[in-house]
């Protein structure tokens, strides 16, 4: 039978085998994406102790996920991504041996997790309620119930399958703020409450049966334990105790905190208070962790621990436990979590075994930076910047130049052959700081990314390692990020430059963060200070004498302030001021103004539009991307004539939901507006229907999605503007002399699936045709052709149509499965998508950002401009060498023969 | 054999004195001058020794000359007429091929414009074909309608298929984008 055994795994391995085998580009698979999952700021955590020889460390986060990791490389074992929002935020966890108990969505819903393979146990509804506390309950050092508290009842749950065993209502609910359930072992169950300024009640269930056993009530001035401590203002105690065992009582020992760093560890003994140690706050680089004994507070010999910190990283801020008793003293391992939300994993010598940065499950904003061209290429480049200086040391410069070109050449190519000949594994391919140079076509990039926590991340987009991270630490919880490149790459020797624009929503203050986006280091100019709200910054195609865009910031008195604000930039903007505007949307009043800039940087306002906010408010505004390009100037009719689209740089989308949210008065409304004159060239409203709504405006067209509440689905709507069959001036455009209003051509279908984010690929020259980008809850990103979305297709088919390549219209639009650009790499809670061009015409780089990261390639045309990856340059060369020499072969051969027939 | 130095119209033989005779018990000398070396003779055109027999006063024979004229005149009209004969033949071929844009009708449409076009520039090389006949300017005169009716029906072949760009649609890769004359920028206030 074993032999029958193992020909039946074989076969079954066969037809696996057989199965992947038709999967399409299957080499392919992580040869030009990757992803890389994350689980977010962790709020509870637990090492997984019920067995020996585990390895997970259990995490619940303020993302909704409830995950496990590997201590031993820091990977995810498994991962539970539950609902965004409220809906799913994880209130309580409880480990029991093998089961891990969740509380979800403010009490909503109870679940229990197999922890061994990540798999549901049970799930129950809870009535409904908003949850304060939860504990398990454990009698004769068995645990089989949990005890949930709520706002105004008690429940006890059984941990086997989840039953309800009874539910109680709470006494005096309405007055008395119950807070925190416990158990002691001992078949009781106590619910603690608490009357403000008055008193605390302690009622007292029965495991059994949930009969009230007593209630107690303590008034606040007849204390049982007191100690003395020194108040101070802002003073917030807290205590913290632990209960390692549920079934049993709670260790004597506890914490009161006193401050945000300052510990007291007290001993309850026979009534009363001992304090065994006072842990005040250190200030210190270097992070230290002692072990100290609970029953007597003194410390742990042999337990020191001295980690240290990233010097780009914040503060510890939490930490996880794990002790073990090893031989005769203490081991343990601890996981640390940092302010800017990195969890750090530190085996007992401070030796640290992995790094997480779950900041980045909270991207906010990035950008994609070309890398710098090598030594070699950059000294090319900085021959042509230099001035010239006399003919002969020209051609003696350009001659040492390519020699250098040359001896980095053969060096290359002394590489290539040194990585041949070694086994594929061992050839290090480590992309460091040191070795970042742009390739051939431009492929590879920066990317920088901004998240929540204030954190800054540069990125290789080939293989996702992080190359550099910045932390800044002085980042208000409320605050609004913009990111900008003043300077790229191109302009060796000065360096790149970015900017960060961190505006703190409460006071409206602004400050400005300036970093190298290659190296990640501050730069050393110094950034502007202001003292003025700042409302929103515009950057301008103008450069400064170092080749910086200049970035104006307008505060809330509308005035401008430049940076950099050289005399050279003053200057230019002096004699450009007329030819300079910008718009402001207010969301809150409705407002949309435009506003010119005055030769003294003072500004007027030209035009206004109120949008009423009692009947909707302005959603977004969505304006072209100013790095876009449109090679084709119209579209080819089917009679080979030319609509021209009308490519308005200054064209705004203004999208706005209406406030009443009933069905069957709710709408959308979309408007398109000229930002230089305040005309409005289209308004949309789409009646019985919701948000979210999505944009893309791109070119001539805009793309919107939403919610139809009368028919309950989602829906597609494009809208495509063109000038006509002839083109009012070819050669300027001005949005002041433009005195033809634009055709307005718009169609809407139905969408299967609702999305969580949408984008537009973007190319070099603009060429290649658009796909839209859009990202599914389900994880999935699919790359959907703009062809499917033309307000031009027709309904029924004509020879003209036919020419032309239109499909016919139908309402419905595909979901094709090969459509998806992340084969089976979920991405979950995609936020946004960015698409940035390469080099190459063809291709355009894709990066998803939500909880997870992915990166990749798509080719809308297809590859047109590359060969083939699995292109058989062996065949086709040795075919080309085989042909040359017959040719050689056979001319000498009928040599040969007409001289000989010569002789005949 | 017969006696050396022999007469100076026909072929002499001859036996050659000197180191020849010593080599060779005979020699035949084509050549006139007996005691000329075979290199010497070979560069000599203009003394060539005519063969046995012929005559070198031309024998008039009248009554063929007539036909020959006759059959030169009609021969440089077929030269003359050839195009314009195959115009329909390539109608023919032009219907066949049909309109679509493939890699066969591309090549009739080649191979007919080509054709007109290099008998055009090889004008002079016809011209010269036909300068025995009494009408050769007429004749030039339809050899050229023919070669231009040709070329004008493979440029409504180009036209019928699509490969003329006479439509607007066909310059729209050049125009260039438009330059823009205001800078605008702004969004929603942060």
């Amino acid at each position: 039978t074993a032999a029958m055994e193992k020909l039946i795994v074989l076969c079954l391995k066969f037809i696996i085998l057989c199965g992947t085998v038709d999967a399409v580009f299957e080499d392919q698979v992580g040869k030009f994406d990757w992803r890389q999952q994350y689980v977010g700021k962790v709020r509870f955590s637990h090492f997984d102790t019920h067995m020996q020889s585990s390895k997970k460390v259990l995490l619940a986060t303020e993302n909704n996920v409830f995950a496990a990791i590997n201590t031993r490389t820091g990977e995810l074992f498994w991962r539970h991504v539950d609902k965004a929002g409220q809906e799913g935020s994880i209130d309580a966890f409880l480990q029991h041996g093998q089961d891990a108990v969740l509380v979800v969505g403010d009490g909503r819903v109870l679940r229990s997790w197999d922890i061994n393979i990540g798999g549901l146990n049970w799930e129950i509804v809870l009535d409904s309620g908003s949850f304060q506390s939860a504990c398990l309950v454990g009698q004769q050092d068995n645990v089989k119930h949990v005890a949930v508290l709520k706002k105004t009842a008690i429940s006890l749950h059984y941990l086997s399958n989840g039953h309800q065993k009874w539910i109680e209502n709470l006494p005096e609910s309405d007055t008395v703020d119950y807070q925190v359930v416990y158990s002691g072992g001992n078949g009781e169950v106590y619910a603690l409450g608490v009357v403000p300024h008055s008193h605390i009640t302690i009622v007292v269930y029965s495991v059994e049966d949930g009969e009230v056993v007593k209630q107690v009530i303590l008034i606040y001035c007849s204390c049982i334990y007191s100690i003395q401590v020194l108040s101070a203002p802002g003073f917030h105690p807290a205590l913290v105790s632990t209960q390692p065992n549920p079934a049993r009582p709670p260790l004597s020992e506890f914490f009161l905190q006193l401050g945000p760093e300052h510990y007291l560890l007290l001993q309850l003994n026979n009534g009363q208070i001992v304090t065994l140690r006072d842990f005040k706050p250190v200030s210190n680089c270097a992070s230290t962790l002692n072990l100290f004994s609970a029953e007597t507070g003194r410390r742990l010999l042999d337990t020191t621990l001295i980690f240290n910190m990233d010097p780009y990283g914040g503060k510890p801020e939490k930490v996880c436990l794990f002790s073990f008793r090893k031989d005769d003293s203490v081991g343990y391992r601890v996981m640390v979590q940092t302010e800017d939300h990195t969890l750090t994993f530190i085996q007992q010598p401070g030796r640290v075994i992995w790094t997480r940065e779950e900041a980045l499950s909270d991207v906010v904003t990035m950008e994609m930076v070309d890398l710098p061209l090598t030594g070699t290429q950059a000294e090319l480049e900085g021959e042509f910047g230099k001035k010239a200086d006399g003919l002969f040391s020209m051609v003696l410069k350009r001659l040492s130049s390519q020699f250098i070109l040359l001896q980095a050449w053969v060096a290359h190519l002394w590489k290539l052959f040194y990585d041949a000949r070694q086994p594929r594994s061992q050839v290090k391919n480590d992309v460091t700081i040191e070795n970042l140079s742009r390739d051939e076509f431009n492929l590879q990039k920066m990317m920088v990314m901004v998240t929540a926590s204030g954190k800054l991340f540069g990125i290789d987009s080939k293989t996702g390692s992080i190359l550099w991270r910045h932390y800044l630490d002085d980042i208000p919880s409320n605050a609004a990020f913009k990111l900008i490149v003043q300077r790229t790459t191109a302009h060796f020797p000065h360096p790149p430059q970015c900017t960060l624009l961190i505006k703190d929503k409460d006071t409206g203050l602004a400050t400005l963060h300036v970093f190298n986006p290659i190296f990640g280091k501050k730069s050393h100019v110094t950034p502007p200070t202001m003292t003025q709200p700042i409302l929103q910054s515009i950057i301008l195609p103008l450069m400064d004498q170092d080749y910086a865009k200049v970035l104006l910031l307008v505060d809330d008195q509308y005035k401008v302030s430049a940076f950099p604000s050289t005399k050279n930039v003053l200057q230019q903007l002096q004699d450009m001021a007329s030819s300079i505007y910008f718009f402001l949307v207010d969301s809150d009043q409705g407002r949309l103004s435009g506003y010119r800039l005055r030769t003294d940087l003072s500004t007027e306002l030209i035009w206004e539009v109120v949008v009423p906010t009692e009947v909707q408010r302005i959603v977004s505004v969505k304006g072209k991307r100013p790095n876009e390009h449109v090679h084709s100037q119209g579209r080819v009719m089917g009679d080979r004539s030319v609509l021209y689209k009308y490519l308005n740089p200054n064209l705004l989308a203004v999208v706005t939901e209406s406030t009443d949210l009933h069905q069957e008065r709710s709408f959308i409304g979309i408007t398109l507006i000229d930002g230089v004159t305040g005309r409005i060239f289209h308004n949309a409203v789409q009646r019985k229907a919701r948000g979210p709504v999505h944009v893309v405006h791109s070119e001539n067209w805009v793309v919107y999605e939403y919610w139809n509440t009368k028919s309950r689905r989602n829906e597609f709507s494009v809208i495509e503007l063109y000038e006509g069959m002839e083109l009012y001036n070819s050669t300027v455009f001005s949005s002041l002399d433009r005195p033809h209003a634009p055709q307005v051509l718009q169609q809407s279908y139905i969408f299967p699936s609702s999305i969580s984010a949408m984008e537009a690929t973007l190319t070099e020259k603009g060429i290649t045709s658009r796909h839209l980008l859009i990202g599914l809850p389900s994880g999935g990103i699919l790359s959907l052709p703009k062809m499917f979305l033309d307000p031009r297709r027709p309904e029924i088919v004509s020879e003209q149509i036919r020419e032309e390549n239109l499909i016919l219209y139908a309402p419905e639009l595909p979901i094709r499965t090969e459509w998806f650009i992340n084969y089976n790499q979920s991405v979950s809670g995609v936020r946004g998508i960015y698409t940035a061009p390469s080099g190459l015409e063809s291709t355009c780089l894709v990066v998803a950002y939500g909880l997870d990261i992915y990166q990749t390639r798509v080719y809308p045309s297809k590859q047109f401009d590359v060969l083939k990856d699995d292109y058989d340059y062996m065949l086709i060369s040795s075919v080309l060498f085989a042909l040359f020499f017959a040719t050689m072969i056979s001319k000498r051969l009928a040599e040969v023969k007409l001289l000989n027939r010569a002789w005949r | 054999m017969t006696s050396p130095g022999g007469q100076g119209g026909g072929g002499a033989l001859s036996t050659r004195g000197g180191g020849g005779a010593r080599r060779m018990k005979w020699a035949l000398e084509l050549s006139a001058g007996n005691t000329r070396s075979r290199g010497d003779r070979q560069g000599g055109q203009g003394d060539v020794v005519y063969p046995i027999g012929y005559s070198e006063k031309p024998v008039p024979d009248t009554s063929i000359q007539e036909t020959d004229k006759n059959l030169v005149e009609k021969r440089c009209w077929d030269v003359a007429l050839g195009p314009l004969k195959q115009i329909p033949m390539n109608l023919f071929i032009m219907y066949m091929s049909g309109n679509t844009i493939s890699i066969f009708p591309i090549m009739m449409v080649c191979m007919m414009a080509w054709r007109p076009i290099q008998a055009l520039m090889s004008m002079s090389a016809t011209f010269k074909l036909l300068e025995s006949s009494s009408q050769q300017w007429l004749q030039g005169l339809v050899y050229l309608v023919g070669n231009l009716l040709g070329s004008a029906l493979a440029i409504y072949k180009c036209q019928s298929m699509g490969l003329l760009p006479t439509h607007s649609s066909d310059w729209l890769a050049f125009i260039e984008p438009p330059q823009r004359m205001e800078i605008m920028g702004g969004g929603m206030v942060l």
